[in-house]
């Protein structure tokens, strides 16, 4: 990067006189490639091109859903090239390898040059060098060369450049410098692509994403940490206009049989514990328990509801004017019976056909288990029975969804971030500025011969050229 | 609302500044910026001189005191949404974001004027502002209230991550106003036109470095953004990158200014492809901040 533009004249190099395809030209040619900033354009033009891939055609869907969409001879071209999932391709990751590779041998090329240029500095240069750049001033003034130095000396360092001279009989040269930083920079970021992706492959390969669907009052054990999760209470908090103010989840992490942390988790405020984070993900309604079910009573000859009472989950309630006992044992959001284990079961967590296992407790002499229907009120007919119960309502015990995670490259990521960020702006706010001035005496006083090169922000330096040789020409005495 | 009046005051403002800048560029007399001084040429009429200078001041006064009601409006804006949802933030929706871009693409303006002294991209530049502004006030009314935030936006990295990822965009539309008028210039160029409108405008090279410079501050900033954004997804969902449609796009426009710094380092990428590039730049920022809210589904969705 960075090197055309000011690029000092090149001494014309020895090439061997025979061009073989030995090692050196081999190796050299290869870092030539990599090192290239044609590579790096290709590679982030075409990163930019893949990348909208994934964007248009949904990530990680069902086949069902692509061949809905597109067609099947479609689908299977996405599966041969991978763009149901792109961002895992093995040519994607090798795309952003190659950016790896790229960056790092620009660095390994071009990096100790500025690095010499940092630590010395070319002062001595020929007359037609200064003259051949782009912004140069020919200054006659009537003074003495040391006089007109030392002047231009203190002038320029005044102005934050670093300021190196060389007194000669003939003439004296003055070289300035200021923001090498600029290039530091930039190369720093370029370091930071590797680092960004070193980190995002240890958090890939060390690390875990999963997810948990927790009911309030339960214990989880969390295998990865090696200690138990509580989950103390869920709840929601409103606006007063009814919208979503926040999810809740009070958690208690128990290690080794005692409660270590207690924390209200929400959304954007997780709790981490030995390096495992645990975020508000989501919530639901229970499919296996409710908090409390509504149960109408009809009396069978009438046909009319003699009674409604709110069960409470697993908790017998008694009605002494109809003498009859009732709790709710089990509950189901999909009913479904698995015939060979004689097992009922809730088909999926949607609330598709919610129904409750009653316990009934008449005059102590009928007894009953029978499951009851919200969606079939009259499925079930208890002989002895005088009442007929209908399931009518319920409230759902909420479970709240957690997203577990461990990334132990996180902070890699974070490094290497730091050092984008820094580097870009170092790179866009500070330009490398390189000034020559050479004093020849003259006839009557002394010629400065003035010049000066950057690498980028032209404007800006002409500006300032403009206003140093102006400064320069005030040198008189 | 009492934000919205500022709004569309802040509106109406901008468009007199944008016709003040038209009306500048007609004005201004290009024999005047070419006449040696103290030889005027026979057609050179003073007063239309001062009358344009008098334009250019006009249109800088009006554009500062709309800048001045789009702030107020900001603030304004701030403190309903202190009453109606925990945070202030005033880029919490799409049409608080456009107001925010067209607020910072207008003071990037006034800098620009006030550090270079040249009026006649205000025509451009501040007509970019104007229709980020217009653009906001066209959203219908309910997208337009200042409504509380979902839990999951309702986060102190609100303040930070839009705000740096909205200022990075004002930066992009900077340099794409600048794109679109280096190419009026250079066509008036090439057709010989070399009197009247257009020569009011700076000169080519001018253009393509401003243009170069908008960008540079754009690039840096929009690494920040993202990388924000990555640390609050972080801290709200478990993972900091998940390729949701949002946040690649934002990568993408990334990586498309990426490449043009790269290129115009060392490839020589100036002037006129420069000019195309930043336009182009400028419509994929569009893109990723209007076109994936509204095409595309993922996390972003509600912003």
């Amino acid at each position: 990067m960075n090197s055309q533009p000011d690029a000092l004249p090149k001494e014309p190099s020895i090439r061997p006189s025979t061009p073989g395809l030995g090692w050196d030209e081999f190796s050299r040619e290869l870092v030539e490639f990599f090192a290239s900033v044609k590579l790096a354009i290709f590679l982030f033009l075409f990163i930019a091109i893949t990348a909208t891939i994934g964007t248009v055609i949904q990530q990680g869907e069902r086949a069902e859903v692509y061949v809905q969409e597109y067609g099947e001879s479609a689908y299977r071209w996405f599966l041969r090239l991978g763009f149901t999932d792109v961002y895992h391709t093995w040519w994607f990751t090798s795309l952003l390898g190659l950016l790896c590779v790229n960056s790092l041998t620009c660095f390994y090329k071009r990096f100790p040059s500025v690095w010499r240029s940092m630590k010395q500095d070319k002062v001595g240069v020929t007359m037609a060098f200064i003259k051949n750049m782009k912004q140069q001033a020919e200054i006659p003034l009537d003074n003495t060369k040391e006089a007109v130095a030392q002047q231009m000396v203190h002038h320029f360092v005044s102005k934050g450049y670093r300021v190196l001279a060389k007194n000669e009989p003939g003439e004296v040269t003055v070289y300035a410098t200021k923001g090498v930083m600029g290039r530091v920079g930039a190369h720093m970021a370029h370091l930071s692509a590797t680092v960004i992706i070193f980190g995002g492959l240890l958090g890939t390969y060390y690390g875990f994403q999963e997810f948990g669907v927790c009911l309030e009052g339960q214990t989880y054990h969390i295998p990865r940490g090696n200690f138990d999760l509580k989950v103390d209470k869920f709840w929601i908090d409103y606006h007063e206009n009814g919208s979503v103010k926040s999810y809740n989840s009070t958690l208690t992490v128990v290690d080794g049989g005692q409660s270590v942390v207690t924390k209200t988790i929400s959304v954007n405020d997780p709790l981490v514990y030995k390096g495992i984070w645990f975020y508000q993900s989501s919530y639901g309604d229970a499919w296996d328990q409710v908090e409390v079910a509504r149960v109408n009573i009809k009396d069978k000859e009438t046909d009319k509801v003699v009674k409604t009472v709110d069960l409470e989950w697993k908790k017998e309630q008694s009605l002494p004017d109809l003498k009859v006992k009732l709790s709710i044992t089990d509950f189901v959001a999909d009913f479904a019976f698995n015939s060979t284990e004689k097992k009922v079961y809730s088909k999926t967590i949607e609330h598709a056909n919610p129904a409750v296992k009653l316990v009934i407790n008449e005059r102590d002499s009928v007894q009953a288990t029978p499951w009851i229907f919200q969606q079939f009120p009259d499925l079930f007919n208890i002989k002895d029975s005088k009442y007929q119960f209908e399931l009518v309502g319920y409230k759902p015990r909420k479970f709240t969804g957690l997203q577990i995670a461990k990334n132990p490259g996180i902070n890699i990521v974070w490094t290497g971030c730091t050092m984008i960020v820094v580097g870009i702006t170092l790179s866009s706010f500070i330009f490398h500025r390189r000034l020559w001035a050479k004093i020849v005496p003259g006839q009557t006083g002394v010629t400065v011969h003035f010049g000066g090169t950057t690498h980028k922000s032209q404007i800006d330096f002409q500006k300032e050229f403009r206003k140093l040789t102006e400064k320069i020409q005030t040198f008189k005495t | 609302m009492k934000s919205l009046f500022l709004f569309d005051m802040t509106f109406w403002l901008y468009l007199a500044a944008l016709v003040l800048y038209i009306g500048y560029l007609f004005a201004r007399r290009p024999s005047m910026a070419l006449a040696p001084a103290g030889h005027l040429p026979d057609s050179f009429d003073e007063r239309d001189g001062v009358w344009a200078t008098q334009l250019g001041q006009v249109a800088t006064l009006v554009t500062i005191f709309g800048w001045m009601l789009n702030t107020g409006a900001l603030f304004t804006r701030a403190f309903e949404r202190m009453e109606h949802s925990g945070t202030f933030a005033p880029w919490s929706n799409q049409f608080e974001a456009m107001a925010y871009v067209s607020w910072a693409i207008i003071l990037g303006y006034v800098l620009l004027e006030m550090r270079y002294k040249i009026k006649a991209i205000g025509a451009f530049v501040v007509g970019i502002g104007f229709i980020a502004m217009g653009a906001a006030s066209l959203l219908p009314y309910r997208y337009q209230t200042a409504e509380p935030l979902v839990p999951a936006l309702n986060s102190y990295w609100i303040y930070i991550h839009v705000s740096v990822t909205l200022t990075s965009y004002a930066a992009f539309a900077t340099a794409g106003g600048l794109g679109v008028m280096y190419l009026f210039k250079e066509r008036a160029e090439r057709l010989g036109k070399t009197t009247g409108f257009y020569a009011a405008f700076p000169d080519l090279e001018t253009i393509d470095e401003l243009g170069y410079k908008a960008i540079t501050v754009g690039f840096p900033m929009l690494a920040f953004g993202i990388i924000l954004g990555a640390m609050w997804a972080n801290y709200a969902w478990g993972g900091y990158w998940s390729w949701d449609p949002k946040e690649t796009w934002s990568l993408i426009v990334w990586l498309i200014y990426g490449a043009y710094i790269h290129a115009r380092m060392t490839r020589g990428w100036e002037g006129h492809k420069a000019a195309i590039y930043a336009v182009f730049g400028f419509l994929m920022v569009i893109f990723c901040f209007w076109g994936v809210n509204f095409l595309l589904s993922g996390l972003h969705a509600y912003a």
